[in-house]
């Protein structure tokens, strides 16, 4: 994992809208920006405002170098006052920037076939993670893949133009105006009977829906599973133990982990869903 | 912690105070449970720099906290109901300290216990420990059912807890205080006349938020501290009651974002800051802050910052001062 973490001032270069609620940011960064791996996140805030005061964790869509500096992109959705106000910002303004953080993505050795199942803007660090690890520089997988990919509905699916052509892609849309009709868990569910745990992998992305849905299905069937959570953060340091999530511990204990830092990325085992009483 | 030389200078202020026998380079401390155990905040904050690292709070077994959801932003701050998740007194001196005893920084260890006897256990432990140069007694936390704000709220509950931790230690002792009471100069003389070295406020606020749309109240705890610059007018109103009402040293907390908010507490009266959600905001907060109080010292040439603690007027002619560099 990269350890360095950098603050930075980061000028945006593009940001624009891809989907209903849906934006694709784009920012430069210096050449001394670690590179991020999937699964790692951001977190950045506009200063120049009086707006919201927490920054915001996104996660990495994308990570390239240049010739003299570096661009990621970032793919988020509106969900209240901080990313409505990113929605807003136009290329040349700043953000306060700090990064990469988290625990991304491992991939197990004697992997053959790898599953990836996103849900909805949860498609953003699967994707990050299809082009930088799974696939090799002349487009044509090692492993084989197969993306799951669900949305409420056709238009708000993202992601299509970096999917099309780079993996075997299966659509799912919950009111069936593209694809499958129902939850991408629905589909994965019809398939999985035809996959092998033993060299089969699966990388999970999405609403806590999806995730509790993703621990149901696996429950019986021994497949690895690493899933990205979400929670809501003050820090993305670790400090505020704000983002925690119940995980087993090895003692068969039940303990909290922090998003941030133990993860974002967790085994999906290790999840304890629905603990309203806590540990 | 060396004996600091007083150099005065207009170019070099002397930024360094004493709080209750605690020597401090410089009156910026980190408030507990926003920074950590100093380690997470290494890659952005030159921890030599700072006065003192008041570290998350502490209890004699490990905490696991409460459920999430535990925090939601508000204007201008934030909820959280985190509930003292900490690693507990014994392995925060085996696995936190050692790496923050690398540092010329004062190590502020802030302890919470359910009952007065674990207060007392948890201080006995940390003051055994090389690397604590201080204890601060958390009796104003609104997130946990024992304990806490049980004894923040009660004047004589609030003494006795400081009464018995002052007998397990000889290290500067400091009491933090809750701004959930009627009046907070009664519990902030209270723990004065009962030993403490100093009183640090105020803790959050109790707060909460609900979810409209799902009828729920954002945090699992359902209500929560409030912190961030909300609460800064309260906390500076409450810091200018107790500087008035106490003879010991006051350390200001509440919402200071940048200098120009650290400077109003230390101007009215408090010997010290803590920075809290700041940190969370701007990792880097503390550093600018410092610069930010030496570069308001030299512009308005202020040799020693002692001359700028409590220097609030408030005469009733005052007020058409030109404000600029005197």
């Amino acid at each position: 994992m990269s350890e360095k973490v950098s603050l930075l001032t980061a000028r945006i270069i593009d940001n624009r809208r891809v989907a209903p609620a849906h934006f694709l940011m784009t920012v430069r960064l210096p050449l001394s920006f670690a590179t991020p791996f999937p699964g790692q996140f951001v977190m950045i805030r506009n200063d120049e405002c009086d707006g919201p005061l927490l920054a915001r964790p996104l996660s990495v869509y994308g990570f390239q170098r240049q010739q003299d500096h570096a661009v990621m992109d970032l793919l988020y959705r509106v969900v209240g006052q901080g990313t409505s106000l990113f929605s807003r910002m136009i290329p040349g303004e700043e953000l306060c920037f700090f990064g990469p953080l988290g625990k991304g993505f491992s991939i197990p050795t004697g992997v053959k076939k790898v599953l990836l199942v996103a849900g909805g803007v949860g498609v953003a660090p699967l994707i990050f993670l299809l082009h930088k690890r799974l696939l090799p520089a002349d487009g044509k997988g090692i492993m084989e893949t197969i993306f799951y990919l669900g949305a409420r509905t056709a238009e708000l699916l993202t992601g299509l133009e970096r999917l099309c052509g780079f993996c075997d892609l299966k659509i799912c849309t919950d009111d069936g105006s593209r694809g499958y009709h129902g939850p991408v868990t629905g589909l994965l569910k019809h398939d999985i009977g035809g996959f092998d745990a033993g060299d089969t992998v699966i990388y999970a992305c999405g609403p806590k829906p999806m995730v509790r849905a993703m621990g149901n299905l696996l429950q019986d069937a021994p497949f690895h599973c690493q899933v990205s959570l979400e929670e809501r953060m003050a820090c993305g340091l670790g400090a505020c133990l704000g983002c925690a999530v119940a995980v087993r511990t090895g003692e068969g204990k039940t303990d909290y982990r922090r998003v941030c830092q133990d993860g974002p990325v967790f085994d999906l085992r290790d999840i304890v869903f629905a603990s309203p009483a806590g540990p | 912690m060396g004996a600091k030389i007083r150099q005065e200078s207009h170019n070099n202020p002397c930024l360094a105070v004493a709080i209750g026998g605690l020597e401090l380079k410089n009156p910026l401390m980190t408030a507990s449970g926003t920074f950590g155990y100093g380690e997470e905040y290494a890659p952005f904050v030159a921890l030599n720099r700072l006065g003192a690292v008041v570290v998350k709070g502490l209890s004699l077994e490990p905490r696991s906290g409460n459920p999430p959801p535990r925090i939601m932003e508000t204007p201008s701050g934030m909820l959280n109901a985190v509930g003292l998740q900490n690693v507990g007194a014994r392995a925060f001196i085996a696995e936190k300290l050692p790496f923050l005893r690398q540092y010329d920084v004062a190590v502020i260890a802030n302890i919470f216990g359910e009952t007065v006897e674990e207060y007392q256990r948890v201080a006995e432990i940390l003051s055994g420990a090389k690397g604590i140069h201080g204890i601060e007694i958390n009796i104003s936390c609104p997130n946990v059912n024992k304990g806490g704000l049980a004894f923040g709220a009660h004047p004589d509950a609030a003494a006795e807890v400081t009464e018995k931790v002052r007998g397990e230690t000889d290290l500067p002792l400091l009491v933090k205080l809750t701004p959930n009471v009627t009046d907070i100069t009664e519990i902030a003389l209270a723990v004065e006349a009962a030993g403490a070295d100093a009183v640090s406020l105020i803790n959050t606020l109790t707060g909460m938020s609900v979810d409209v749309e799902l009828r729920r109240p954002h945090l699992a705890n359902i209500t929560g501290g409030l912190s961030g610059p909300a609460i800064r007018p309260i906390a500076l109103r409450m810091v200018w009651q107790v500087v008035n009402a106490v003879k010991i040293p006051v350390i200001g907390i509440g919402g200071i974002m940048n200098a120009n908010d650290a400077l109003e507490f230390l101007i009215t009266g408090a010997r010290a800051v803590q920075i809290g959600t700041a940190n969370f905001i701007r990792p880097a907060a503390t550093m600018e802050i410092l610069d930010g109080i030496v570069d308001y010292m030299i512009r308005h040439g202020i040799g020693d910052i002692t001359e700028l603690i409590g220097s609030l007027k408030t005469d009733p002619s005052g007020g058409d001062e030109d404000g600029g560099a005197c």
